[in-house]
This record gives C-alpha cells, structure tokens and sequence, in this order.
C-alpha cells in the first residue's frame, strides 16, 4: 500500500479536517448541553436526537446575528460543516446559521408579532375596558363542537338565563380559522352584543395559533365591546389573550366573568326588598315620632292651657270695672260740672294780667337789646386802640427798627447772629433800609 | 320623583332597573325625604323589584346561531 507511510498525529487531524470540511449540512436538533460564557469568543453547545450527539461551535459575531437565544431542549435548525480541534483530537460541528424549529419556531414569531403589536399600543391596561354588569346580550365565537362551546352556554344558562345569546360557531384550528374567527367578532358585535366571549378548549401549541394570528389580534383590538377570552392553555398566553379586555383561563371561567350570578342576584333582590321595607318603616317612625311628641305637648292635653292667663286677666279687669265704675261715673260727673262752670268764670280774668305782662316784658326786652350793642361798639373800640399799641408797626413809629438777616424773616436780636459784610434789612416805621454790618460789638451801653 | 316621567319598570333594562332601585334605597336609608316623597320612591321601589324577580323567575335563555350550527344540546348544570 502506497500509503503505509506513518504520519504525525498533527498531520493525520489536517486530513481529517481537509475530509470534513467538505461535509455541508442542515441539522435538526434538540439542544442538549450549552456553555455561552462572556469571554468565549463562540457558543459552544451539544445538539441531539436521543440516539446521537454532536458538539457545536458558533462563532459570537454569527451567534448573536442569529437573535437566537439558546435553551437547553430547544428545537434547533442549523446550517453548518464539520471541523476538527485538533488540540483535543475532537470533531465538531461549525454553525453558520441558526434558527429555532418547529414549535419553537412558531414561539419566536409570536414574540415577535407580540412585541410589536405592544409596541403599537394595544396591550396597554388602559385600552382594557370595564365589562358590563348586567349584559343584555352576549356574543360567543367559539367551534360549535365539542366542550368549549357547551361550557359556556351551560355557565350561561345557569347564571344569568336573562341574556340573550348570539352565537358564531367557526373553526378554530387550520388554516381557515384566523379569518373566521375575525368574522365571527365582527358577527356577534354587528347582532348587538354588550360583550363578547372568544373561546376554546386547550390543544398543543401549534393547534392555538390562530389566537396567534395577526388579523385575529386585531379583529379583538377592534371589536367595538369588551372581548373576554377563554382559551384553555395554560400556562401559554396568546396574542388573543394579551389584547382582550379580560383574559380568563377557561371558556367557563369566561362565560362566569362576563355574566352575573342569578342566584346570587336574587338573594341580592330578597336583601334589597328588606332593606327598602325597613327603610320606609324607619321614615315612617320617625314621622309618627314626632308627631306623638307634639301630641304629648300640654297645648293639646289641655286647652285651657292656652287661654288660662288670658282669661284670669280678663276675669280681674272685668272685677275692677265692676268694683269701680257706678262710685266714679257719679263723682266725674259733679267735677266736671264744676270745673265748667268754674272755666266759663275765670277763663277772662286769667287771660287779662298775662297781656299785660307780655306787654311789659316785651319793651325791657327792646331797651336791654339796644343797651348790650352800645357796650360792644365802646368795646371793641377799646381793643383796637390796645392792638395798635401793641402792633410792632405801632412801635417803630417811634423810632424804633427791626433788623432781619438777609433771608428777610431772621429777626436779628444779638450782634452775635451776623458778621461782618453780611447783608441785613432794617425796616424802619416807614420804608426800609438794605444795610451791610461793617463791625459788630457783642456789648453795648445802653444810652 | 314623578311617576308619569319614570318608564315602566317592565320596559327597562335589568341593568337600569337595578340600578334605580339601588338609588331609591340609598335615598330612603339616607332618611332625608319628605314622608310622602317616601312613600312614592318605596312604592316605584317595590314594583322595580317585583319587574326584576319577575324576570329572573321567567328567564329562559335565547340561542341564535349567526354562523355554524351549534351541535348537541346544550344540557342542565348537575346540581
């Protein structure tokens, strides 16, 4: 044999590696062991199906590109070649591409479509509106098979068999379901629902995609009622759940979310009907309360209550007037008789002494008038020659004169005020003199 | 509150219904009304009541299919 030549354990990695190198292939697997360690310059990691294993390398740069988050038993496509590592003699497997398969595909775009459709708004709390109390009618969108269905309209009828049900019956699995459903909201909403349940039962993950859908989110963004789900998969949430107005867990737990207890609104109506007699009895008491209080006054145990002091005084005066009125009636009568014939006589003499008096009195009156105004004029002549002995004009009519300083109302009483080369006025009994001191003497004899 | 303005109870809706009536208790329990005035919210009280046990009594559900056809019957609650 040609090749019997031994060769270096270096050498015979490199002819492994020149052999793999061309081995290109897709690879589906479940992730199995996975070390993705800051400083790693790529993510190691085992994938395999149960019967075989292979060792994975991929690149960070290329790792994080994918936007591929490895998990421990995630489904796994990768494109890739085998290598070798030399160093520890091992093969292994480059990835070049990664992308989830599968379930774990579907996981990743309904994150994806999630993320967006939060990032438009319509998950946000307050687009979620309050359920009406007592709905008049209910719509339901749901399979019109199997247990969803009968679950809800069983809770229904046993809770409040007051609301009327519409009901779109569509497919809820396949390709046709997302479409359906969306025209089974707008159904239901169109026939007058106050509130709308959208229902069914659990499935794999990939059987609930049309809750995933798109156009399905959207037909219960925009659903002019409240929508409540009941979309049996816990614990998964679907994009149907996170924009509902209220997300129960099961289509019964929906169908009791969206509709009253009539149980417990009957026991609610006997409570009420109580309260409403007692209520009234309570007013009427307290109505007939005061009126027995005001029955109980003495005005109405006994009248003469009333009228007693009225009628004492009433008795008092009238024995008053009984007592006293023949007595005085007879002695008024003489006194005025006299005092008549007494008027008649004086009422001359009396009037004639006091027309004298006024007469009397009248001219002392006219001579002590013209007396007191002779005194004043004598008076007041008096004074004025006194205020003209005063006046200082009077005084410098004898020779005297008042000096002012130059600011013409200083009277200048001492030397002291002024210096030498002031200006001064001196006003004079008549006239008056515009001066400058030429000496001043602080002392000076008088003469 | 004047009768000939109130719609009959019979004509309303559960939810309306309830709702005065739960406004003509608080009005009564709050004891500020005139005697008569009571006595005419206690009387519309007492028909609102008997209009609404009058249709809890007598509910039977209505099932309209818009689309599909609903299959089997819808059976009874087990007690």
């Amino acid at each position: 044999m040609a090749e019997e030549r031994a060769v270096s354990v270096s050498e015979a990695m490199a002819r492994a590696r020149t052999a793999l190198e061309g081995v290109r292939l897709k690879v589906v697997g479940e992730v199995s062991e996975f070390a993705d360690k800051a400083g790693y310059r790529a993510a190691y990691f085992t994938v395999s199906d149960g019967d075989a294993a292979m060792q994975c390398l991929m690149w960070r740069e290329q790792y994080e590109a994918s936007g591929v988050t490895l998990r421990c038993g995630m489904l796994v496509e990768m494109g890739g070649h085998f290598s070798t590592y030399a160093a520890k003699g091992r093969m292994q497997f480059v990835v070049r591409s990664l992308t989830l398969a599968g379930e774990g595909r579907l996981r990743l775009q309904v994150a994806e479509l999630a993320r967006r459709l939060e990032a438009e708004g319509l998950m946000r709390p307050e687009r979620k509106r309050p359920l009406p109390a007592y709905p008049e009618r209910i719509g339901v969108v749901t399979s019109p098979r199997g247990k969803a269905v009968h679950d809800v309209l069983r809770t229904l009828k046993r809770r409040y068999p007051l609301a009327e049900i519409v009901l779109a019956g569509v497919p809820v699995e396949g390709a046709e379901a997302p479409a359906a459903i969306a025209a089974g909201l707008s159904a239901v909403a169109d026939a007058g629902s106050d509130v709308v349940l959208l229902v069914r039962g659990g499935g794999s993950y990939e059987d609930l995609m049309p809750f995933n859908d798109e156009g399905v989110a959207r037909a219960v963004a925009a659903c002019p009622v409240p929508v409540v789900t009941g979309i049996g998969h816990e614990p998964d949430t679907s994009i149907a759940d996170m924009v509902a107005d209220v997300r129960a867990s099961t289509p019964t737990a929906a169908a009791e979310s969206a509709a009253p207890s009539m149980d417990e609104l009957s026991a609610a109506l006997i409570k009420t009907r109580r309260l409403l007699g007692r209520a009234l009895q309570h007013r009427v008491q307290a109505a007939a309360h005061r009126v027995a209080l005001l029955v109980r006054r003495p005005v109405f145990t006994d009248y003469t209550v009333l009228v007693a002091p009225a009628a004492q005084a009433l008795d008092q005066v009238a024995l008053s007037l009984r007592r006293a009125l023949p007595d005085r009636l007879e002695t008024d009568r003489d006194r005025l008789a006299r005092s008549a014939a007494d008027m008649q006589r004086l009422g001359p003499r009396l009037a004639e002494p006091a027309a004298q008096r006024v007469g009397h009195l009248s001219r002392d009156l006219e001579r002590a008038g013209a007396l007191l105004l002779e005194r004043a004029e004598e008076a007041v002549t008096h004074t004025a020659a006194r205020l003209h002995d005063l006046s200082p004009v009077a005084v410098l009519g004898r020779g005297y004169a008042l000096c002012r300083a130059a600011d013409g109302t200083t009277v200048i009483t001492s030397a002291a005020q002024v210096a030498t080369g002031d200006r001064v006025s001196v006003v004079l009994g008549r006239g008056r003199l515009g001066c400058v001191v030429e000496s001043t003497e602080e002392e000076v004899v008088n003469g | 509150m004047d009768e000939a303005v109130c719609p009959a109870p019979g004509e309303m809706n559960f939810g309306d219904a309830l709702a005065e009536l739960e406004s003509i208790v608080a009005a009564l329990e709050g004891g500020q009304l005139e005697l008569e005035e009571s006595l005419t919210r206690y009387q519309r009280g007492v028909a609102l009541l008997q209009s609404l046990q009058g249709k809890l009594e007598d509910a039977q559900q209505k099932v309209t299919a818009l689309i599909g056809e609903l299959e089997g019957e819808v059976v009874e609650a087990e007690a």
